[in-house]
Protein backbone atom coordinates (compact mmCIF):
# COMPACT_ATOMS: atom_id res chain seq x y z
CA UNK A 1 0.00 0.00 0.00
CA UNK A 2 3.16 2.10 0.01
CA UNK A 3 2.94 2.67 -3.40
CA UNK A 4 -0.71 3.89 -3.34
CA UNK A 5 0.28 6.05 -0.40
CA UNK A 6 2.91 8.09 -3.17
CA UNK A 7 0.34 8.09 -5.91
CA UNK A 8 -2.38 9.38 -3.31
CA UNK A 9 0.11 12.02 -1.83
CA UNK A 10 0.50 13.55 -5.02
CA UNK A 11 -3.25 14.60 -5.30
CA UNK A 12 -2.11 17.44 -3.42
CA UNK A 13 -0.24 18.60 -6.20
CA UNK A 14 -3.80 19.03 -8.55
CA UNK A 15 -5.39 22.19 -8.05
CA UNK A 16 -8.06 22.90 -5.53
CA UNK A 17 -10.85 20.92 -5.53
CA UNK A 18 -13.94 21.51 -7.54
CA UNK A 19 -15.81 21.25 -4.64
CA UNK A 20 -18.45 23.18 -6.46
CA UNK A 21 -19.76 20.66 -8.79
CA UNK A 22 -20.47 18.27 -5.29
CA UNK A 23 -22.25 21.20 -3.44
CA UNK A 24 -24.01 22.02 -6.83
CA UNK A 25 -25.10 18.29 -7.29
CA UNK A 26 -26.32 18.63 -3.66
CA UNK A 27 -28.38 20.93 -4.60
CA UNK A 28 -29.46 20.03 -7.69
CA UNK A 29 -31.25 16.60 -5.36
CA UNK A 30 -32.71 18.95 -3.52
CA UNK A 31 -36.12 19.99 -4.14
CA UNK A 32 -35.94 22.83 -1.84
CA UNK A 33 -32.99 24.30 -3.26
CA UNK A 34 -33.87 28.18 -4.57
CA UNK A 35 -32.19 29.85 -7.31
CA UNK A 36 -30.23 32.32 -4.57
CA UNK A 37 -28.59 29.54 -3.46
CA UNK A 38 -27.16 27.92 -6.53
CA UNK A 39 -26.37 32.15 -7.70
CA UNK A 40 -24.36 32.25 -3.96
CA UNK A 41 -22.37 28.71 -4.92
CA UNK A 42 -21.47 30.34 -7.71
CA UNK A 43 -20.79 34.12 -7.06
CA UNK A 44 -18.12 32.86 -4.47
CA UNK A 45 -16.24 32.36 -7.29
CA UNK A 46 -15.24 35.64 -9.52
CA UNK A 47 -13.19 33.76 -12.34
CA UNK A 48 -15.83 30.62 -12.38
CA UNK A 49 -18.25 33.41 -12.72
CA UNK A 50 -16.84 34.98 -15.81
CA UNK A 51 -16.37 31.86 -17.52
CA UNK A 52 -20.02 30.37 -16.70
CA UNK A 53 -21.30 34.13 -17.86
CA UNK A 54 -19.06 34.08 -21.39
CA UNK A 55 -20.32 30.64 -22.00
CA UNK A 56 -23.91 31.55 -21.62
CA UNK A 57 -23.55 34.39 -23.83
CA UNK A 58 -21.34 32.66 -26.87
CA UNK A 59 -23.88 29.99 -27.07
CA UNK A 60 -26.80 29.24 -24.97
CA UNK A 61 -28.88 32.51 -25.34
CA UNK A 62 -27.31 34.64 -28.35
CA UNK A 63 -28.30 37.32 -26.15
CA UNK A 64 -26.20 39.22 -23.68
CA UNK A 65 -25.94 38.25 -20.44
CA UNK A 66 -24.71 40.23 -17.75
CA UNK A 67 -25.27 38.81 -13.92
CA UNK A 68 -25.75 35.14 -12.86
CA UNK A 69 -29.63 35.72 -11.27
CA UNK A 70 -30.36 36.69 -15.12
CA UNK A 71 -28.50 33.56 -16.67
CA UNK A 72 -30.45 30.87 -14.53
CA UNK A 73 -33.34 32.54 -15.03
CA UNK A 74 -32.84 32.14 -18.86
CA UNK A 75 -31.48 29.06 -19.40
CA UNK A 76 -32.26 27.06 -16.22
CA UNK A 77 -30.28 25.38 -13.73
CA UNK A 78 -29.28 22.37 -15.60
CA UNK A 79 -27.68 24.34 -17.85
CA UNK A 80 -25.96 26.24 -15.72
CA UNK A 81 -24.77 23.02 -13.64
CA UNK A 82 -22.93 22.01 -16.65
CA UNK A 83 -21.74 25.30 -17.82
CA UNK A 84 -19.91 24.98 -14.34
CA UNK A 85 -18.77 21.70 -15.02
CA UNK A 86 -17.11 22.57 -18.15
CA UNK A 87 -15.56 25.76 -16.89
CA UNK A 88 -14.35 23.88 -13.56
CA UNK A 89 -13.35 20.73 -16.19
CA UNK A 90 -11.40 22.60 -18.29
CA UNK A 91 -8.88 24.35 -15.56
CA UNK A 92 -8.94 20.70 -14.03
CA UNK A 93 -8.51 18.23 -17.00
CA UNK A 94 -6.60 20.86 -19.84
CA UNK A 95 -3.12 20.70 -19.03
CA UNK A 96 -0.52 18.43 -21.19
CA UNK A 97 0.21 14.55 -19.98
CA UNK A 98 3.28 13.73 -21.06
CA UNK A 99 3.20 10.03 -19.41
CA UNK A 100 0.04 8.99 -21.74
CA UNK A 101 0.88 10.98 -24.81
CA UNK A 102 -1.73 13.19 -24.06
CA UNK A 103 -1.04 16.91 -25.46
CA UNK A 104 -2.71 20.48 -24.14
CA UNK A 105 -6.51 20.32 -24.14
CA UNK A 106 -6.70 16.70 -25.48
CA UNK A 107 -8.26 15.38 -22.23
CA UNK A 108 -9.58 18.00 -21.88
CA UNK A 109 -11.73 17.13 -25.22
CA UNK A 110 -11.78 13.24 -24.64
CA UNK A 111 -13.69 14.22 -21.35
CA UNK A 112 -16.12 16.04 -22.12
CA UNK A 113 -16.94 14.11 -25.31
CA UNK A 114 -17.59 11.26 -22.68
CA UNK A 115 -19.77 13.35 -20.47
CA UNK A 116 -22.10 14.31 -23.43
CA UNK A 117 -21.90 10.45 -24.87
CA UNK A 118 -22.85 9.56 -21.02
CA UNK A 119 -25.67 12.20 -20.60
CA UNK A 120 -27.01 11.08 -23.86
CA UNK A 121 -27.21 7.43 -22.88
CA UNK A 122 -28.46 8.78 -19.53
CA UNK A 123 -31.15 10.72 -20.91
CA UNK A 124 -32.34 8.08 -23.26
CA UNK A 125 -32.64 5.54 -20.36
CA UNK A 126 -34.41 8.62 -17.92
CA UNK A 127 -31.08 8.54 -15.77
CA UNK A 128 -29.77 11.05 -13.54
CA UNK A 129 -28.64 13.27 -16.47
CA UNK A 130 -26.22 15.99 -14.74
CA UNK A 131 -24.48 13.16 -12.70
CA UNK A 132 -23.32 11.11 -15.78
CA UNK A 133 -22.51 13.87 -17.19
CA UNK A 134 -20.15 14.71 -14.28
CA UNK A 135 -18.92 11.49 -13.79
CA UNK A 136 -18.36 11.25 -17.67
CA UNK A 137 -16.07 14.42 -17.14
CA UNK A 138 -14.28 13.58 -14.32
CA UNK A 139 -13.59 9.85 -15.45
CA UNK A 140 -10.23 10.72 -15.87
CA UNK A 141 -8.82 12.77 -13.32
CA UNK A 142 -6.63 9.80 -12.18
CA UNK A 143 -4.26 10.26 -15.25
CA UNK A 144 -3.81 14.02 -13.50
CA UNK A 145 -1.99 11.73 -10.71
CA UNK A 146 -0.42 9.14 -12.93
CA UNK A 147 0.72 11.13 -16.05
CA UNK A 148 3.77 12.46 -14.34
CA UNK A 149 4.94 8.35 -13.08
CA UNK A 150 4.17 7.08 -16.08
CA UNK A 151 6.83 9.67 -18.09
CA UNK A 152 9.38 7.69 -19.83
CA UNK A 153 7.77 4.11 -19.46
CA UNK A 154 6.11 4.58 -22.97
CA UNK A 155 7.66 1.69 -24.40
CA UNK A 156 7.29 -0.66 -21.38
CA UNK A 157 3.34 0.63 -22.11
CA UNK A 158 3.54 -0.31 -25.92
CA UNK A 159 5.54 -3.89 -25.10
CA UNK A 160 2.75 -4.81 -22.62
CA UNK A 161 -0.16 -4.21 -24.85
CA UNK A 162 1.60 -5.25 -28.62
CA UNK A 163 3.37 -8.27 -27.13
CA UNK A 164 1.49 -9.25 -24.43
CA UNK A 165 -2.15 -8.16 -25.45
CA UNK A 166 -2.47 -5.98 -22.26
CA UNK A 167 -4.65 -3.16 -21.88
CA UNK A 168 -3.50 0.14 -20.81
CA UNK A 169 -5.36 -0.41 -17.55
CA UNK A 170 -3.51 -3.57 -17.01
CA UNK A 171 0.01 -1.94 -18.51
CA UNK A 172 -0.69 0.73 -15.72
CA UNK A 173 -1.21 -1.70 -13.06
CA UNK A 174 2.43 -3.45 -14.34
CA UNK A 175 4.32 -0.74 -14.22
CA UNK A 176 3.17 1.06 -11.45
CA UNK A 177 1.08 -1.17 -9.42
CA UNK A 178 -2.03 1.05 -9.71
CA UNK A 179 -4.39 2.18 -12.25
CA UNK A 180 -5.87 5.41 -13.08
CA UNK A 181 -9.10 4.69 -12.79
CA UNK A 182 -8.89 3.73 -8.95
CA UNK A 183 -6.68 6.71 -8.29
CA UNK A 184 -9.62 8.24 -9.62
CA UNK A 185 -12.04 7.24 -7.38
CA UNK A 186 -9.90 7.86 -4.82
CA UNK A 187 -9.33 11.24 -5.45
CA UNK A 188 -13.17 11.69 -5.67
CA UNK A 189 -13.62 10.40 -2.46
CA UNK A 190 -11.42 12.65 -0.89
CA UNK A 191 -12.76 15.54 -2.73
CA UNK A 192 -16.05 14.49 -0.98
CA UNK A 193 -17.80 13.68 -3.78
CA UNK A 194 -20.96 11.28 -3.30
CA UNK A 195 -20.11 7.78 -3.40
CA UNK A 196 -21.85 6.58 -6.44
CA UNK A 197 -20.06 9.27 -8.49
CA UNK A 198 -16.89 7.58 -7.03
CA UNK A 199 -17.69 4.28 -7.27
CA UNK A 200 -18.77 4.91 -11.09
CA UNK A 201 -14.90 7.11 -11.57
CA UNK A 202 -13.29 3.85 -9.86
CA UNK A 203 -14.73 1.17 -12.06
CA UNK A 204 -15.68 2.92 -15.13
CA UNK A 205 -13.80 0.33 -17.10
CA UNK A 206 -15.60 -2.67 -15.64
CA UNK A 207 -19.22 -1.31 -14.48
CA UNK A 208 -20.22 -4.87 -12.92
CA UNK A 209 -17.83 -4.04 -9.98
CA UNK A 210 -19.61 -0.45 -9.62
CA UNK A 211 -22.54 -2.42 -8.19
CA UNK A 212 -25.27 -0.74 -6.36
CA UNK A 213 -24.09 1.76 -8.86
CA UNK A 214 -23.15 -0.06 -11.75
CA UNK A 215 -25.95 1.80 -14.05
CA UNK A 216 -24.20 5.50 -13.87
CA UNK A 217 -20.58 3.36 -14.19
CA UNK A 218 -22.54 1.86 -17.20
CA UNK A 219 -23.17 5.36 -18.84
CA UNK A 220 -19.54 6.29 -18.10
CA UNK A 221 -18.28 3.05 -19.27
CA UNK A 222 -19.93 3.32 -22.84
CA UNK A 223 -19.10 7.49 -23.10
CA UNK A 224 -14.88 6.58 -22.74
CA UNK A 225 -15.82 4.01 -25.86
CA UNK A 226 -17.71 6.20 -27.98
CA UNK A 227 -15.50 9.25 -27.15
CA UNK A 228 -12.94 7.06 -28.92
CA UNK A 229 -15.14 6.13 -31.72
CA UNK A 230 -15.39 9.74 -32.20
CA UNK A 231 -11.86 10.18 -32.51
CA UNK A 232 -11.61 12.02 -28.92
CA UNK A 233 -8.96 9.50 -27.38
CA UNK A 234 -5.92 10.94 -28.01
CA UNK A 235 -2.44 9.38 -26.60
CA UNK A 236 -0.59 6.49 -27.45
CA UNK A 237 -2.34 2.72 -27.26
CA UNK A 238 -5.23 4.70 -26.20
CA UNK A 239 -7.76 1.82 -27.92
CA UNK A 240 -5.96 -0.67 -25.87
CA UNK A 241 -8.93 -1.09 -23.53
CA UNK A 242 -11.27 -3.94 -23.03
CA UNK A 243 -15.36 -2.88 -23.73
CA UNK A 244 -17.33 -4.71 -21.60
CA UNK A 245 -20.54 -6.15 -23.10
CA UNK A 246 -22.01 -6.18 -19.51
CA UNK A 247 -22.27 -2.84 -19.75
CA UNK A 248 -24.90 -3.10 -22.59
CA UNK A 249 -26.89 -5.97 -20.18
CA UNK A 250 -26.43 -3.46 -17.17
CA UNK A 251 -28.71 -0.31 -19.63
CA UNK A 252 -30.28 -3.24 -22.00
CA UNK A 253 -28.97 -1.64 -24.88
CA UNK A 254 -28.19 -3.96 -27.97
CA UNK A 255 -25.19 -4.03 -29.86
CA UNK A 256 -27.03 -2.43 -32.96
CA UNK A 257 -27.79 0.50 -30.72
CA UNK A 258 -23.61 1.41 -30.67
CA UNK A 259 -23.84 3.04 -33.48
CA UNK A 260 -27.53 5.03 -33.12
CA UNK A 261 -25.38 6.35 -29.82
CA UNK A 262 -21.91 7.63 -31.94
CA UNK A 263 -24.21 9.36 -34.15
CA UNK A 264 -26.47 11.42 -31.34
CA UNK A 265 -23.24 11.87 -29.34
CA UNK A 266 -21.86 13.14 -32.07
CA UNK A 267 -24.74 15.39 -32.78
CA UNK A 268 -24.56 17.03 -29.32
CA UNK A 269 -21.00 17.72 -29.73
CA UNK A 270 -21.97 19.87 -32.18
CA UNK A 271 -24.37 22.23 -30.45
CA UNK A 272 -22.17 22.93 -28.17
CA UNK A 273 -18.95 22.99 -30.11
CA UNK A 274 -18.74 26.58 -29.28
CA UNK A 275 -18.58 25.76 -25.32
CA UNK A 276 -15.89 23.08 -25.66
CA UNK A 277 -13.17 24.59 -28.15
CA UNK A 278 -9.79 24.81 -25.80
CA UNK A 279 -8.71 28.22 -24.61
CA UNK A 280 -5.72 29.40 -26.74
CA UNK B 1 -2.77 22.95 -66.84
CA UNK B 2 -3.36 25.79 -65.16
CA UNK B 3 -0.56 27.81 -64.27
CA UNK B 4 0.69 27.42 -61.20
CA UNK B 5 -0.56 30.29 -58.58
CA UNK B 6 1.87 32.31 -56.70
CA UNK B 7 1.42 30.52 -53.62
CA UNK B 8 2.86 27.26 -54.70
CA UNK B 9 5.63 29.00 -56.60
CA UNK B 10 6.79 30.62 -53.19
CA UNK B 11 6.24 27.26 -51.43
CA UNK B 12 3.61 27.88 -49.25
CA UNK B 13 1.13 25.58 -48.19
CA UNK B 14 -2.58 26.29 -47.61
CA UNK B 15 -3.88 23.44 -45.32
CA UNK B 16 -7.92 22.51 -45.15
CA UNK B 17 -9.29 20.56 -42.50
CA UNK B 18 -11.77 17.86 -43.53
CA UNK B 19 -14.12 17.23 -40.08
CA UNK B 20 -15.60 13.94 -38.59
CA UNK B 21 -17.98 13.35 -41.06
CA UNK B 22 -16.69 15.72 -43.98
CA UNK B 23 -15.19 15.43 -47.15
CA UNK B 24 -13.11 17.91 -49.68
CA UNK B 25 -12.03 18.30 -53.05
CA UNK B 26 -9.75 20.12 -55.27
CA UNK B 27 -7.19 20.39 -57.46
CA UNK B 28 -5.43 23.55 -55.88
CA UNK B 29 -2.04 22.48 -55.78
CA UNK B 30 -0.94 24.29 -53.23
CA UNK B 31 -3.20 22.56 -50.89
CA UNK B 32 -3.06 20.08 -48.31
CA UNK B 33 -6.03 18.46 -46.98
CA UNK B 34 -5.83 16.90 -42.94
CA UNK B 35 -8.30 15.23 -41.21
CA UNK B 36 -7.60 14.85 -37.41
CA UNK B 37 -9.16 12.51 -34.69
CA UNK B 38 -9.14 9.28 -36.67
CA UNK B 39 -9.82 6.91 -34.32
CA UNK B 40 -12.24 4.02 -35.36
CA UNK B 41 -13.60 6.66 -38.04
CA UNK B 42 -11.84 6.03 -41.27
CA UNK B 43 -9.98 8.32 -43.89
CA UNK B 44 -9.89 7.81 -47.13
CA UNK B 45 -7.74 9.91 -49.96
CA UNK B 46 -8.28 9.58 -53.44
CA UNK B 47 -6.07 11.18 -56.04
CA UNK B 48 -5.97 11.21 -60.13
CA UNK B 49 -2.03 11.88 -60.56
CA UNK B 50 -2.91 12.89 -64.19
CA UNK B 51 -4.83 16.19 -63.32
CA UNK B 52 -3.76 16.18 -59.94
CA UNK B 53 -6.82 16.14 -58.18
CA UNK B 54 -7.97 14.73 -55.18
CA UNK B 55 -10.24 14.45 -52.43
CA UNK B 56 -10.73 13.13 -48.50
CA UNK B 57 -13.55 11.70 -46.30
CA UNK B 58 -13.61 11.17 -42.86
CA UNK B 59 -16.37 8.46 -42.39
CA UNK B 60 -17.82 7.82 -38.86
CA UNK B 61 -19.80 4.67 -39.29
CA UNK B 62 -19.94 1.88 -42.03
CA UNK B 63 -23.79 1.67 -42.87
CA UNK B 64 -26.43 4.45 -43.39
CA UNK B 65 -29.33 2.34 -43.22
CA UNK B 66 -29.55 3.40 -39.37
CA UNK B 67 -30.12 6.63 -40.25
CA UNK B 68 -31.56 7.89 -43.82
CA UNK B 69 -32.48 11.05 -43.02
CA UNK B 70 -29.10 12.04 -41.14
CA UNK B 71 -27.40 9.91 -44.58
CA UNK B 72 -29.15 12.52 -46.70
CA UNK B 73 -28.24 15.60 -45.02
CA UNK B 74 -24.67 14.81 -44.68
CA UNK B 75 -23.63 11.31 -46.56
CA UNK B 76 -19.62 11.82 -45.58
CA UNK B 77 -20.94 10.32 -42.20
CA UNK B 78 -21.06 7.19 -43.57
CA UNK B 79 -18.81 4.35 -45.65
CA UNK B 80 -21.59 3.70 -47.98
CA UNK B 81 -22.59 6.90 -48.75
CA UNK B 82 -19.45 8.83 -48.52
CA UNK B 83 -17.30 7.08 -50.67
CA UNK B 84 -19.82 8.01 -53.65
CA UNK B 85 -20.26 11.48 -52.51
CA UNK B 86 -15.99 11.67 -52.54
CA UNK B 87 -15.78 9.91 -55.70
CA UNK B 88 -18.84 12.09 -57.35
CA UNK B 89 -17.17 15.46 -55.86
CA UNK B 90 -13.79 14.24 -57.64
CA UNK B 91 -15.65 13.78 -60.99
CA UNK B 92 -16.37 17.43 -61.00
CA UNK B 93 -12.94 17.76 -61.78
CA UNK B 94 -12.33 15.66 -64.25
CA UNK B 95 -10.79 13.37 -62.05
CA UNK B 96 -10.89 9.43 -63.14
CA UNK B 97 -12.38 7.08 -61.41
CA UNK B 98 -9.54 4.17 -62.42
CA UNK B 99 -6.37 6.62 -62.69
CA UNK B 100 -7.41 7.39 -58.83
CA UNK B 101 -4.74 6.44 -55.97
CA UNK B 102 -6.87 5.04 -52.72
CA UNK B 103 -5.06 5.77 -49.14
CA UNK B 104 -7.10 4.61 -46.21
CA UNK B 105 -5.86 5.46 -42.60
CA UNK B 106 -7.98 4.86 -39.09
CA UNK B 107 -10.04 2.07 -38.56
CA UNK B 108 -8.50 1.48 -35.23
CA UNK B 109 -9.87 -1.66 -32.53
CA UNK B 110 -10.34 -1.93 -29.14
CA UNK B 111 -9.49 -5.35 -26.77
CA UNK B 112 -12.91 -6.51 -27.87
CA UNK B 113 -13.29 -10.21 -28.46
CA UNK B 114 -17.30 -9.71 -29.02
CA UNK B 115 -16.80 -7.42 -31.90
CA UNK B 116 -20.40 -5.67 -30.64
CA UNK B 117 -17.54 -2.37 -30.35
CA UNK B 118 -15.38 -2.68 -33.21
CA UNK B 119 -16.95 0.08 -35.29
CA UNK B 120 -13.17 0.18 -37.03
CA UNK B 121 -13.23 -3.12 -38.28
CA UNK B 122 -16.76 -2.55 -39.56
CA UNK B 123 -15.99 0.34 -41.40
CA UNK B 124 -12.84 -1.06 -43.05
CA UNK B 125 -14.82 -4.19 -44.05
CA UNK B 126 -17.83 -2.16 -45.76
CA UNK B 127 -14.78 0.10 -47.42
CA UNK B 128 -13.05 -2.80 -48.42
CA UNK B 129 -16.73 -4.36 -49.92
CA UNK B 130 -17.38 -1.24 -51.21
CA UNK B 131 -14.29 -0.33 -53.58
CA UNK B 132 -14.79 -4.69 -54.84
CA UNK B 133 -17.54 -3.75 -55.92
CA UNK B 134 -16.31 -1.00 -58.14
CA UNK B 135 -13.04 -2.87 -59.26
CA UNK B 136 -11.22 -0.76 -57.13
CA UNK B 137 -8.15 -1.51 -54.76
CA UNK B 138 -6.37 0.03 -52.05
CA UNK B 139 -3.01 1.27 -53.11
CA UNK B 140 -1.63 2.12 -49.06
CA UNK B 141 -3.61 1.96 -45.86
CA UNK B 142 -2.38 2.35 -42.52
CA UNK B 143 -5.27 0.88 -40.47
CA UNK B 144 -6.73 -1.01 -37.26
CA UNK B 145 -4.10 -1.42 -33.84
CA UNK B 146 -4.73 0.28 -31.29
CA UNK B 147 -3.93 4.07 -32.10
CA UNK B 148 -5.52 7.25 -33.05
CA UNK B 149 -4.29 8.89 -36.42
CA UNK B 150 -3.89 11.80 -38.16
CA UNK B 151 -4.16 11.83 -42.27
CA UNK B 152 -2.78 14.38 -44.98
CA UNK B 153 -3.04 14.58 -48.88
CA UNK B 154 -0.95 16.65 -50.32
CA UNK B 155 -2.41 17.78 -53.44
CA UNK B 156 0.67 18.92 -55.88
CA UNK B 157 1.98 16.05 -55.53
CA UNK B 158 -0.78 13.16 -54.29
CA UNK B 159 1.31 12.42 -51.18
CA UNK B 160 -0.40 10.72 -48.34
CA UNK B 161 0.89 11.09 -45.07
CA UNK B 162 -0.23 9.63 -41.46
CA UNK B 163 1.04 10.71 -38.03
CA UNK B 164 0.20 8.34 -35.26
CA UNK B 165 -1.11 10.09 -32.12
CA UNK B 166 1.25 9.98 -29.15
CA UNK B 167 3.87 9.73 -31.86
CA UNK B 168 5.77 13.10 -32.40
CA UNK B 169 6.86 12.06 -36.20
CA UNK B 170 4.81 11.47 -38.84
CA UNK B 171 5.37 9.34 -41.84
CA UNK B 172 4.74 8.48 -45.86
CA UNK B 173 2.44 6.50 -46.37
CA UNK B 174 1.79 7.16 -50.55
CA UNK B 175 4.62 8.49 -52.60
CA UNK B 176 2.77 10.88 -55.03
CA UNK B 177 3.55 9.70 -58.86
CA UNK B 178 2.83 13.47 -59.43
CA UNK B 179 6.38 14.96 -58.61
CA UNK B 180 6.44 18.27 -57.80
CA UNK B 181 8.88 18.87 -60.81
Amino acid sequence: MQALDKYINEIKTLPPAPRVLSQLLLLLNDVDAHADQIVELIAFDPALTAGVLKRCNNAVTGRSVSDLDEAVKQVGFNAIYRLVAMVVGEGLLGSEQRGYGIGRGELWEHSVTTALAARVIARKQNGEENLAFTAGLLHDIGKLVLGTFLEGSRQLVVKGTRQSGQSFLEAEQTILGVEHAEIGGRVLARWNFPENLVSAVWHHHNPVLARPHEQLAAYVHLGDIIAHCLGQAQGFESFALRPQPSALEILKISPDGIDTLVLETDEALNQCNGLIKKAG
Amino acid sequence: MPSPSLTSLMGFERKFVVGVGGLAVSNNQSMILTTYSLGSCLGVTIYDPEIRAGGMLHAMLPDSSINAAKAAEQPAMFIDTGIGALFRAAYELKADKYRMQICVAGGAQFLDKTGFFNIGQRNIAHLTRLLDQHGLTIDAKDVGGLVSRTLHLHLGTGEVRVKISGESEEKILFKGYASAG
